[in-house]
C-alpha cells in the first residue's frame, strides 16, 4: 500500500480514491461471506456470480415490466436462494462434488440470464434501487456499502457464537464425526447454499442499482475474488478455518492490490496476471499452514 | 557374515519431550524382534526414524555393518528397509500386481508396460505365500487383510532385508492374523530381519525370537520371547502387575428392565439380527472383522439406513432417520475409528464435549461459553483425562485421553444417555489404559447405562461382556453368557465357513 502511495504520487490515498475503493467493497464482501462460510463447511460453489446475475436480470425485468420494487427485490432474493437449493440439492441428495454440480449451475445460471434479458441491458429506473445504489452517507461511504458490512458483521458473529456457526467448523473438519455426535451436516450444507444463494442476488442487484442497469456480465465469475478475498483472509479451502475478520481484511487487501494497479497505471492485461499471482499466493500460505497442521 | 540391524545411541527429542533416550539394541537376521511398550514410549518414533520419517538427534542405524543415512523414506526403501504401517499405503483404484510392483514396473522393448511378464512375476510371490489373490483385482476391492498382504508382497517383491510392522493386527481378525502369521514366519525363514511393533502378548509370545521392551522413551530391557513371561513384561512395561484384569473387575450384578430391544434388523451387510440389552447389561459383539457387527450398530444408531426390522426402546417403537434422532432419544456410539468418526480433531476438547449438547448450552441465540467450559472442566475431572486445560486440541491427546473425550461426551449430566454402544473401544490403547477402560465401562453399567460392547479381540469380549453375541456373515451365530464362553466355543460360533468367504471376499 505504501509502494501504491509512493508510486501514485499520493493518489492512493487521496479520498476520491478510498472512496472508490470502498465502493467495489460491496459485490466483493456478499460473495466473500457466502463463498467464505461454505468454505469453512468444507463446500465451494463457483456459481454464485452467475446466480447473482441472473437475480439482478430478474429483479429489472420485473421493475420494468411495472412490479412494485420490493416485490421485484424479494422475487430476485428467493430466485437466489433457489438457485443455492439447487446446488445444495445436487451435492447432497445427488452426491455430485461440489466444484463439478456448481460449475454446472453456473452455466444454466447464465443461460438464464440471457434468456430473461434477451441477450440485451435492462435499465433501471426505480428511484428506491438507484438510491441505495449510488447515495452515500455523508457523500462519502455508499449505502450499499453499509449494506454489505453489516451483513459481514452479522454472519462474523453468527460463525463465531451461535450453534449453526460452531457446528459450520466442525463439519468443515469433519463432517463424519459432526454427524456421529448430533449435528446434520445435510441441513447445514442446504442452509449454507441457501444462504450463499441469497447473498449473490443481493451482490448483483446491488451492483445493477449502482449502474441504473443490468447486463448479462453482471457479477459473473465473481464468486472467483469472494474465494480469493476468503483465502488471502485465511479461510482454507479445506475447510474448518478462518472468519468473517479475516475475510473482510482479505477483502481490503484485494481491492486495495487492484485498485492500486490502476492508479499506478499498469496495463490492464497485465492486472489480471497479477491477481492470479495473488491467488497463487494465497493458495501457498494456506497450502503451507496446511502442511503445518497436519504434521502436528 | 551374520546379517543384522544395530540401532546405537539413537535420542529423539521434540519440543517438550525426551522421545527417545540413548536406544542401543541389535536385530539378528533370521528372527523377529518384539518392540514393545506402552503408547507414548517411543516405539512409533523409532520406527519412523527406521523409515526415514524422521531423522534422529543424535546416534546411527547400521545394517549389514553399514550406517544408514535416511534424509526420506524414499531412501531407507532403498537400503532395504520397508516399513508397514496402519494405514494401508497401496494405490486402491490400481491392481494388485501394479501396487507389487510400483516404482519397478517391467518394460517391454517399447517401453510399455510388460503385462504378460508382470502378471507372472506377481502370480510367483503370490503363490511362494500361498495367498488366494487374483493379481489383476484393484487393491482397494481386497479385504483389509489381504492389503495388508499385498503390502508385504510389496516390501518382500523390493527385497528389502529389514521388514518392520507397526500393530499389523491392529484390524484385522484371528484368522486373517494366522494367515499374517504365516507370511511373517516365511519372511523370517528367508533371513529377513523382522521388525514388530504390537500391544498383544498373546502375538508377541506367538511369533517373536526376542522382545524390546520401551518406556518413556527409554529402553528398559530387551528379554529372550522363549525365556520371560507375559507377567513379567507387563511389569517391565508399567512398572508394576496388573494381576488379572479381568478377574478384578467390579462388575454390575443387577440388571433393570429391557431397555433396547432388536427383532429381525436387516441393512447393509446385517441379515436377520435380534438382540435385546436391559439397564445396567454389558452385551457383547464378537466376531470376525467384516461379520457386520459395525453395521448393526451403526444402522441401529441411524448412521445407515435400515432396510427392514424392529427397534423398540423402553418397549416403544422406534426408528432413526439420523444420528441426531438417536442421540436425542439417548443412544451413544463411540465408533470404531476414534480419529475420523468420533472425534473432530483439530477441536479443543471443549468443542468436542460440546456438540451434542449446543441447543442446551445457549444464552437467548448465543453459545454459553461458560457453560461449555464448566460442562468440558467437570468431563475432564471425572474421568481423570491427562491435559493442561480444556482448549488443548484432542489430535494432540493419547489413544487413552481420546477414548475419555468422548465417553465423556455421552455420559455428562447435560446429556440423556442410556444406551452406551462402544465399538473396538480399546483399539490402540495400551494395556494400562485398557484396564481402565474395562473397569469405565462395569461402572457405567452400575450406573444403570446399558452397554454394548464390540470387540475383536476375544478374551476381552469375554472378559467384560455379560452376554456375547456371536457374528458371522452378517447374522447372529450363537448367544452365549459369560461363564460358558470360552475362546474356543466364540471363535468356532465366528469362524465355521470363514474360508470360503474370504476366497470370496479376495476376487
Amino acid at each position: 500500500m505504501i509502494v501504491y502511495t509512493v508510486i501514485s504520487k499520493g493518489a492512493f490515498i487521496r479520498p476520491r480514491n478510498i472512496r472508490n475503493i470502498l465502493q467495489s467493497t460491496t459485490v466483493v464482501s456478499l460473495l466473500t461471506i457466502g463463498a467464505g462460510s461454505l468454505m469453512i463447511a468444507g463446500y465451494l460453489d463457483l456459481s454464485l456470480g452467475g446466480i447473482g446475475t441472473m437475480c439482478a436480470m430478474l429483479a429489472a425485468f420485473l421493475l420494468r415490466a411495472g412490479v412494485p420494487w420490493y416485490a421485484a427485490l424479494a422475487a430476485a432474493l428467493i430466485l437466489g436462494g433457489a438457485g443455492g437449493a439447487f446446488n445444495a440439492v445436487l451435492v447432497n441428495e445427488l452426491n455430485f462434488q461440489p466444484f463439478i454440480a456448481t460449475l454446472a449451475t453456473a452455466s444454466i445460471t447464465q443461460g438464464f440470464t440471457s434468456i430473461i434479458s434477451q441477450g440485451k441491458q435492462i435499465d433501471i429506473a426505480n428511484p428506491v434501487f438507484n438510491f441505495i445504489g449510488s447515495e452515500r452517507v455523508l457523500d462519502f461511504i455508499p449505502y450499499s456499502l453499509i449494506i454489505s458490512l453489516f451483513a459481514l458483521l452479522i454472519y462474523g458473529v453468527i460463525l463465531k457464537n451461535t450453534k449453526f456457526g460452531r457446528s459450520v467448523y466442525l463439519i468443515g473438519n469433519n463432517a463424519q464425526a459432526a454427524r456421529l455426535a448430533g449435528l446434520r451436516p445435510k441441513r447445514i450444507s442446504y442452509t449454507l447454499f441457501i444462504n450463499a444463494g441469497c447473498l449473490a442476488a443481493l451482490a448483483g442487484i446491488l451492483l445493477a442499482a449502482r449502474l441504473k442497469s443490468s447486463n448479462t456480465v453482471g457479477i459473473t465469475n465473481s464468486q472467483f475474488a469472494g474465494m480469493t478475498a476468503a483465502i488471502l483472509g485465511g479461510i482454507s479451502l479445506g475447510g474448518g478455518t478462518g472468519g468473517m475478520g479475516g475475510a473482510l481484511a482479505g477483502i481490503l487487501i484485494l481491492n486495495c492490490f487492484n485498485n492500486g494497479m490502476t492508479v499506478i497505471d499498469v496495463p490492464p492485461y497485465w492486472q489480471v496476471v497479477a491477481s492470479g499471482i495473488l491467488l497463487l499466493i494465497a493458495l501457498t500460505a494456506d497450502f503451507l499452514s496446511a502442511r503445518k497442521r497436519a504434521a502436528n | 557374515m551374520e546379517y543384522f540391524l544395530e540401532f546405537k545411541g539413537i535420542r529423539k527429542s521434540f519440543p517438550g519431550v525426551q522421545a527417545l533416550r540413548d536406544i542401543s539394541f541389535r536385530a539378528e537376521g533370521g528372527r523377529v524382534l518384539a518392540l514393545l511398550g506402552e503408547n507414548g514410549a517411543g516405539k512409533s518414533t523409532l520406527l519412523k526414524i527406521l523409515a526415514g520419517d524422521l531423522s534422529a538427534d543424535e546416534g546411527e542405524v547400521v545394517l549389514g555393518g553399514a550406517p544408514l543415512s535416511f534424509s526420506s523414506p524414499y531412501d531407507a526403501i532403498k537400503a532395504g528397509v520397508s516399513v508397514i504401517y496402519q494405514e494401508r499405503q497401496l494405490i486402491p483404484a490400481m491392481s494388485v500386481m501394479e501396487n507389487i510392483f510400483a516404482g519397478a514396473l517391467p518394460r517391454n522393448s517399447f517401453g510399455f508396460i510388460d503385462k504378460p511378464r508382470l502378471k507372472k512375476d506377481t502370480q510367483a510371490i503370490i503363490e511362494k505365500f500361498g495367498l488366494p489373490i487374483d493379481p489383476a483385482a484393484p487393491a482397494g476391492r481386497l479385504s483389509v487383510a489381504y492389503q495388508q498382504m499385498v503390502e508385504i508382497m510389496k516390501a518382500y517383491r523390493r527385497g528389502s532385508s529389514v521388514i518392520a510392522f507397526d500393530e499389523p493386527t491392529a484390524s484385522l481378525a484371528e484368522a486373517e492374523i494366522s494367515i499374517l502369521f504365516k507370511l511373517i514366519a516365511e519372511l523370517k525363514r528367508e533371513g529377513k530381519i523382522v521388525v514388530y511393533v504390537s500391544h498383544r502378548l498373546a502375538e508377541i509370545f506367538q511369533i517373536t525370537d526376542d522382545i524390546v521392551v520401551f518406556k518413556d522413551g527409554a529402553l528398559v530391557k530387551t528379554f529372550v520371547t522363549d525365556e520371560t513371561s507375559e507377567p513379567e513384561l507387563i511389569r517391565a512395561m508399567i512398572g508394576r502387575d496388573i494381576g488379572d484384569t479381568y478377574a478384578n473387575l467390579s462388575r454390575n450384578t443387577e440388571y433393570g428392565e429391557t431397555l433396547l430391544e432388536v427383532r429381525n434388523l436387516v441393512a447393509k451387510q446385517v441379515k436377520n439380527v435380534s438382540f435385546s440389552l436391559r439397564k445396567g447389561e454389558i452385551i457383547g459383539f464378537a466376531g470376525l472383522v467384516g461379520a457386520g457387527r459395525t453395521e448393526v450398530v451403526r444402522a441401529l444408531f441411524g448412521a445407515d439406513p435400515m432396510i427392514s426390522g424392529e427397534i423398540l426402546l423402553e418397549g416403544k417403537r422406534v426408528e432413526f432417520k439420523s444420528p441426531a434422532e438417536a442421540i436425542t432419544a439417548g443412544l451413544a456410539l463411540c465408533p470404531e475409528d476414534r480419529k475420523e468418526q468420533g472425534l473432530v480433531l483439530y477441536h479443543s476438547i471443549r468443542d468436542n464435549v460440546s456438540i451434542p449438547v449446543l441447543s442446551k448450552i445457549r444464552r437467548f441465540f448465543f453459545l454459553d461459553r461458560k457453560a461449555e467450559s464448566a460442562l468440558a472442566g467437570g468431563i475432564v475431572d471425572k474421568y481423570s483425562i491427562k491435559t493442561p486445560g480444556i482448549d488443548k486440541i484432542v489430535v494432540e491427546l493419547s489413544g487413552g485421553n481420546q477414548q475419555k473425550v468422548i465417553l465423556g461426551r455421552w455420559t455428562s449430566d447435560q446429556m440423556t444417555t442410556k444406551i452406551l454402544i462402544l465399538d473396538e473401544p480399546t483399539k490402540g490403547i495400551d494395556v494400562g489404559t485398557k484396564a481402565e477402560v474395562y473397569q469405565m465401562m462395569c461402572d457405567l453399567a452400575k450406573q444403570g447405562f446399558g452397554v454394548i460392547f464390540i470387540s475383536s479381540e476375544l478374551p476381552e469380549v469375554i472378559g467384560v461382556s455379560d452376554t456375547i453375541y456371536v457374528m458371522r456373515g452378517g447374522r447372529v451365530t450363537g448367544c452365549v453368557h459369560r461363564g460358558d464362553a470360552t475362546e474356543e466355543s466364540i471363535l468356532s460360533l465366528a469362524m465355521s465357513d470363514t474360508v470360503k468367504t474370504e476366497r470370496g471376499d479376495a476376487k
